[in-house]
């Protein structure tokens, strides 16, 4: 009886061990299917049964993406704006977190802001894609890199808020006790004492902040034509009816997603808390 | 909870020798408020650009849609000026048939995406939960579809559902059956997208419901072990109660960023075959910003704006509950 009990213990954990391994493959093949794409040569990837490991490896892919007229101007749009949004998202969301996280304003006051800004975040991009195409081109700002960190930011904001007060709340109230009998004052508090302490968490914030307009493709494809243009929109261009660039898409899209990976393994400490903004402490 | 409420001493200088006198009380007191009072502005200013950024950038382009939504006005005619209709818009929505496949597509969308997310989230949470070794592994695997780029996974699934060269085709063929139009196939588009949304975001669902599951009290358990419970009723006693306000958090979430699906739709299919995955962000994006009829989309967008607000207000009430 033992032995069967051990060999169903086995056979279970076998079973499980399948499972995952097979859930595994459902969802990280297609990111190995991306970067395959981009290296093989044209004729393997219009091939029938698909090619799963080529024996022609090729990265002109690569270096014609790269050489495309202006490559290195969307490039930099991308980048430009991405950090742009990150730097302003964190610090005038984290001065607002901070503001909201103390207790020197009416509880109601604090409170209702707190919501407000939550249900800013719910609302769909398209519900202001409309208003703000409409008035950026009536400033005269379309297609300009400041008309999408504008919009990234107010877009960013309320998320950075609400992960950085429950940051915030979770310090200790004591050290900042200290900082008051010193006679710091509020803005010395918190660029000195309490920023510092939390800085783990504005990292992973700055992370998904980055991410979030790294990826972003609504606003780009309405607001910029050409000069201001960021990557995004560089791939979406890439298709047509007609036919697929299939390795000049995968190219492009393995190199976008380069620095993404790279950040993201950063945040898995705080991971669910990110995703949850901030609701669920993983 | 202020601290300064609880202890007023800090307020004097380090090492002053204690009030002896209520006049010196009285004093110290003052200082107090006064510094409450100055902490207070300076809460105001910590929070005024912030507030200033979210009024002059959000609720002000949402008072122009609303303004928007009372008048007609189409673009492509050069030099058109919005005209006065007062409701007109609004009225017409429940007529335009369009409108009510892409609610209606929605809806299928929503609702099927995030069911299966949970569900096959919760089994995958509850799996990893169980397996230390399994969290590990999982962990780095799932952090790529989540971080992808919508617009990069949008390309790669066209790649995957490619009706001729594409590997669910050849997955077909190896196992015999005839290869599929996918996308391009008015009863599969649908589906498909569904699935592309389900892969991206299983991730979000598996990552939060574990965490939730990690966070519950190991004693219940022995003690439901002692008392000789079944694993199916310390899952449908234990772990399904005490995992409410987290599962209230995820499908808050998960629906709302479904109902705002864009990239990936406008990737893989652009709304077609026909209308058959215009969902309502596809839907409005045409309607003002190919056809340009601002007015028309601005009605729509507040239309759907209340919509998710009401939804969104069901399961906060229910978190606040909790």
């Amino acid at each position: 009886m033992l032995i069967s009990y051990r060999i169903r213990r086995i056979l279970a954990s076998v079973a499980l061990y399948a499972l995952i391994a097979l859930v595994l493959i459902i969802i990280v093949f297609p990111l190995y299917w991306l970067v395959v794409t981009s290296i093989k040569v044209d004729v393997d990837n219009a091939h029938f049964p698909p090619i799963f490991v080529p024996n022609r490896l090729t990265f002109d892919n690569y270096a014609l993406v790269l050489s495309t007229e202006n490559a290195s101007k969307f490039w930099l749009n991308s980048i430009f704006t991405a950090l742009a949004t990150t730097l302003l998202t964190c610090i005038i969301g984290s001065m607002a977190a901070y503001a909201l996280a103390k207790t020197y304003l009416a509880q109601k006051l604090r409170q209702g802001l707190i919501l407000w800004i939550l249900v800013i975040r719910i609302f769909p991009p398209v519900t202001t894609a409309i208003p703000y195409y409409i008035i950026i081109k009536n400033l005269g700002l379309s297609d300009t890199r400041f008309s999408l960190i504008l919009t990234y930011v107010s877009y960013g904001l309320p998320f950075v808020i609400w992960l950085m007060l429950g940051f915030f709340q979770d310090l200790p109230a004591d050290i900042e006790k200290a900082a008051i009998v010193d006679g710091c004052s509020m803005w010395q508090r918190f660029a000195q004492v309490v920023l510092p302490l939390a800085l783990p968490g504005l990292t992973v914030t700055a992370i998904f902040a980055f991410i979030a307009s790294w990826n972003e493709f609504l606003y780009a494809s309405i607001l910029t034509s050409y000069q201001a243009k960021t990557l995004p929109v560089v791939i979406s261009g890439y298709m047509s009816d007609k036919y697929l660039r299939w390795g000049e898409m995968s190219a492009l899209g393995t190199m976008m997603i380069v620095p993404v990976m790279a950040f993201s393994a950063f945040t898995q400490k705080y991971l669910v808390r990110g995703l949850t903004f901030g609701a669920v402490k993983g | 909870m202020s601290f300064l409420k609880r202890k007023p001493q800090p307020a004097a200088p380090a090492g002053a020798p204690a009030p002896s006198n209520s006049v010196q009380a009285l004093a110290q007191g003052a200082v107090i408020v006064q510094r409450h009072a100055k902490e207070k502005f300076y809460s105001l200013l910590f929070l005024a650009p912030a507030l200033i950024f979210l009024i002059l950038t959000n609720i002000y382009p949402l008072l122009y849609s609303l303004r928007l939504s009372f008048f007609n006005w189409n673009m492509t005619i050069p030099l058109s000026k919005p005209r006065y209709v007062g409701l007109e818009n609004y009225l017409a929505l429940p007529n335009d048939p369009i409108l009510v496949t892409s609610l209606e597509r929605t809806l299928v969308f929503v609702i099927s995406a995030v069911a299966i997310e949970f569900i096959l989230g919760l089994g995958l949470a509850l799996l990893v939960t169980s397996n230390a070794k399994a969290m590990g592994v999982i962990r780095t695997g799932f952090l790529a579809p989540m971080m992808m780029t919508p617009v990069v996974a949008g390309v790669l699934w066209r790649t995957i559902y490619h009706p001729q060269y594409g590997v669910t085709n050849w997955l077909f063929w190896l196992v015999g059956l005839p290869s599929q139009a996918w996308l391009g196939d008015p009863n599969q588009a649908l589906p498909a997208v569904i699935a592309v949304e389900i892969w991206q975001q299983l991730p979000v669902a598996t990552f939060i419901l574990a965490a939730g599951i990690q966070s519950l009290p190991a004693d219940l358990y022995k003690a439901a072990a002692v008392d000789g419970s079944s694993r199916w009723q310390a899952f449908r006693y234990i772990t399904l109660p005490l995992l409410k306000p987290v599962i209230i958090v995820l499908l808050l979430l998960r629906i709302m960023d479904a109902f705002k699906i864009f990239d990936i739709v406008y990737m893989l299919t652009y709304g077609g075959p026909g209308h058959q995955t215009e969902v309502l962000s596809m839907y409005i994006y045409k309607t003002g910003l190919k056809f340009f009829q601002v007015g028309q989309a601005a009605a729509m967008s507040w239309v759907f704006l209340i919509f998710i607000f009401l939804i969104s207000l069901y399961f906060i009430r229910q978190l606040l509950r909790e």
